[in-house]
């Protein structure tokens, strides 16, 4: 899962970036409205974080840009302005959810879990395929109960391809949706996470699809 | 009237330069009037003198006698304060003289001041009554004698200072009746030209009470500077006062991202100074909340005329509403009349019908439905209640006092700051509304917000 954050002030942008890298996501970051809207408008963003008194162009009108632009990625709003024809706005430019500054960590990360599931079509914040449970907000995984230790890069790889279950992913949308822009990327090292992870989890719920790409199904009741 | 106002001035200059012209023009009057008086007077004298002297001979023996009698009958009136005689300069040689029949036996002196000075002499004099005379007299040698007699001519003059003093008394009376309506018309002319600076007085009260925004109506070409003057030192205020609460606002929204910095850096951490730093930044939110509720308030003492439309605020509230709670699937219906328009700002109905809103949304279980109607007149004042339904678990009776409180949160497991409905609240009662809390027909909360409508 790869977010994008467009927060201009330095310090809280930095707190947003390390909480949401803890939380097990690969997150860009923005200063401004104008490399927000860039980023955002080139790069496949699973969800964004945007502060909506921004530099350069403001929060609102960089979310609109988006949506004209049919980029429908879910926008979490940031504002220090709660009142309500200030929400009616960030709705009406496009955003899926708002958090009024100032505000817990905690909310932004509850808040970009639901955003997720719901882009993803699940209920619950417990993705399970056969055995294989991942918890969105604890960010763990269990096999059949047991805890299962993956590096961060495992971790995002397991989550992007359960919250789309039963889809094909290419190894190019794996990779851009892994790795966050400053990261040099190479598309062969996704052959070796995904036998790293296939060995971690020990059952078969990981499947190559020769020339396509991955993706995670219910195990065979035959294997 | 005090001594300082415009009017007192005006009145007081006028009555002032009023009394002494007519003061001064009565004296003027008067006196020409005296002077034309004895300037008559005395021709008549002069008259009744050229008449004796062109009547008076001598007789043989050396008296003075009248060729032909007097005809004016006050002459023949004993003691009428009409008289004429005749008398020798040289008194001692015992020479007769000749005297009119008024003064009887009795002969008027000339004052030495006067006596035996050449041309005619004009002077006053007493008789035996005490009357005032005024009286001429030339010296003349008859024709036929040698000698040299006075002539004297003497008139009533009281009876002249009494035409005088009745003439005086019709002056006065006049010019004091003139006075009084100078007066008069100075005080309605003042009253009449300082009708504008009235007006202009009622302008800036309604101005103060919020009622106008600014000076209006013609003003005569002296007040139209003022006026402008006035209006742009209002509009200046009113843009100073806005620019204090914006800059209240900016800072308040700008603390609001350094205080997310330090919550959060402090919930990393656990340390006492994160502890210290959690509990101070928690006041400081606090304080923040406090100061941009009251800036908020405070604009609204002004902008009274504003006339905000019901629907689409509503409308932008339920779709909203919808959005934010998409998780829970919730119905956000409205239903509101046509044209219904609320009396003030349009923020305002958003922060109390949004809270409303919000709060229902958190409780109930599928649908929220909100309605706006006209509601019965009170007091003259047209009024509309919006009333927001949920299908929640409602409130009992007894606690819905308690719910309106502010800082009073109910359910400390639902997200939100307990202020939301006292705010509410107390916004209603600044547009001299209300809000009640009642049993909805969808079986959950309904709250029902009175406020002044605008047709």
């Amino acid at each position: 899962m790869r977010l994008l954050v467009v927060e201009d002030d330095p310090d809280l942008r930095r707190q947003l970036v390390s909480a949401l890298v803890d939380a097990g996501y690969a997150v860009d970051a923005a200063k401004d409205g104008e490399e927000g809207h860039f980023l955002g408008d080139t790069e496949p963003y699973d969800a964004v974080v945007l502060d909506l008194g921004l530099p350069i162009i403001d929060g609102v009108s960089v979310l609109e840009k988006w949506r004209r632009a049919d980029r429908k990625m879910p926008v979490l709003i940031l504002t220090a302005r709660d009142r309500w024809s200030d929400k009616v706005a960030g709705f009406d430019a496009g955003a899926d959810d708002y958090v009024a500054k100032p505000f817990h960590m905690e909310e932004v990360l509850a808040r970009i879990r639901a955003l997720l599931r719901r882009a993803a079509g699940h209920a619950s914040s417990e993705l399970s395929v056969g055995p294989v449970v991942l918890d969105t907000k604890s960010s763990r995984v269990s096999v059949d109960g047991m805890p299962v230790k993956l590096t961060s890069l495992e971790f995002r790889l397991l989550s992007y391809l359960m919250h789309h279950k039963g889809k094909v992913v290419s190894r190019t949308e794996l990779v851009e949706h892994l790795y966050d822009q400053d990261f040099d990327r190479d598309s062969n090292t996704v052959e070796v996470f995904v036998g790293r992870l296939r060995k971690k989890l020990g059952v078969d719920v990981l499947h190559t699809i020769r020339g396509m790409g991955y993706t995670v199904t219910e195990p065979d009741n035959a294997a | 009237m005090r001594p300082s106002s415009l009017s007192s001035r005006l009145i007081l200059s006028s009555l002032v330069v009023s009394v002494v012209l007519l003061a001064a023009t009565g004296l003027l009057l008067a006196s020409l009037f005296t002077t034309a008086l004895e300037r008559n007077f005395d021709q008549r004298l002069r008259s009744v003198l050229d008449g004796l002297l062109a009547n008076i001979e001598v007789t043989a023996e050396g008296a003075p006698r009248l060729a032909s009698a007097i005809v004016d009958p006050r002459f023949a009136l004993p003691l009428s304060g009409w008289y004429w005689q005749v008398v020798p300069m040289d008194k001692a040689t015992g020479v007769a003289d000749l005297a009119s029949g008024s003064l009887l036996e009795q002969r008027l002196a000339v004052p030495p001041a006067f006596a035996g000075k050449p041309g005619v002499q004009a002077f006053y004099l007493k008789d035996k009554l005490g009357v005032t005379l005024r009286a001429i007299e030339q010296v003349f040698t008859l024709p036929g004698s040698t000698r040299a007699y006075s002539v004297l001519v003497a008139g009533n003059y009281d009876e002249l200072s009494a035409e005088v003093r009745s003439f005086n008394r019709a002056l006065i009376a006049s010019l004091v009746l003139l006075a009084l309506g100078l007066a008069l018309a100075v005080f309605v002319q003042v009253r009449f030209g300082l009708r504008p600076l009235r007006a202009m007085q009622a302008n800036l009260l309604a101005i103060r009470q919020g009622e106008a925004e600014q000076l209006k109506g013609a003003y005569p070409a002296e007040l139209i500077p003022v006026a402008e003057e006035l209006n742009l030192l209002i509009q200046s205020n009113a843009e100073i006062v806005e620019r204090a609460r914006t800059q209240v606002g900016n800072l308040a929204h700008a603390l609001k991202t350094p205080l997310s910095v330090l919550t959060n850096e402090a919930a990393g951490q656990e340390s006492q100074l994160a502890a210290k730093m959690t509990e101070q930044a928690g006041l400081m939110r606090d304080q923040v909340s406090l100061y941009l509720d009251r800036a908020r308030r405070a604009a609204r003492a002004r902008g009274l005329g504003a006339v905000t439309e019901v629907k689409p605020v509503l409308d932008a509230l339920a779709r909203t509403l919808e959005r934010i709670n998409r998780d829970k699937g919730l119905a956000v219906t409205v239903d509101c009349a046509e044209g219904l328009k609320f009396r003030g700002e349009r923020q305002d109905l958003e922060e109390m019908v949004g809270n409303l809103m919000d709060n229902a949304c958190k409780w109930a279980a599928t649908r929220v439905a909100v309605s706006a109607r006209p509601a019965p007149a009170a007091a003259g004042r047209g009024l509309l209640m919006v009333a927001v339904d949920d299908d929640g678990p409602g409130l009992a009776p007894e606690m819905r006092d308690a719910a309106l409180r502010r800082g009073e949160r109910l359910d400390e497991t639902k997200p939100g700051s307990g202020l939301g409905l006292a705010i509410v609240r107390e916004t209603a009662a600044m547009y001299n509304g209300g809000v009640q809390l009642e049993r909805a027909d969808l079986g959950g909360l309904r709250a029902a917000l009175l406020l002044p409508s605008a047709i």
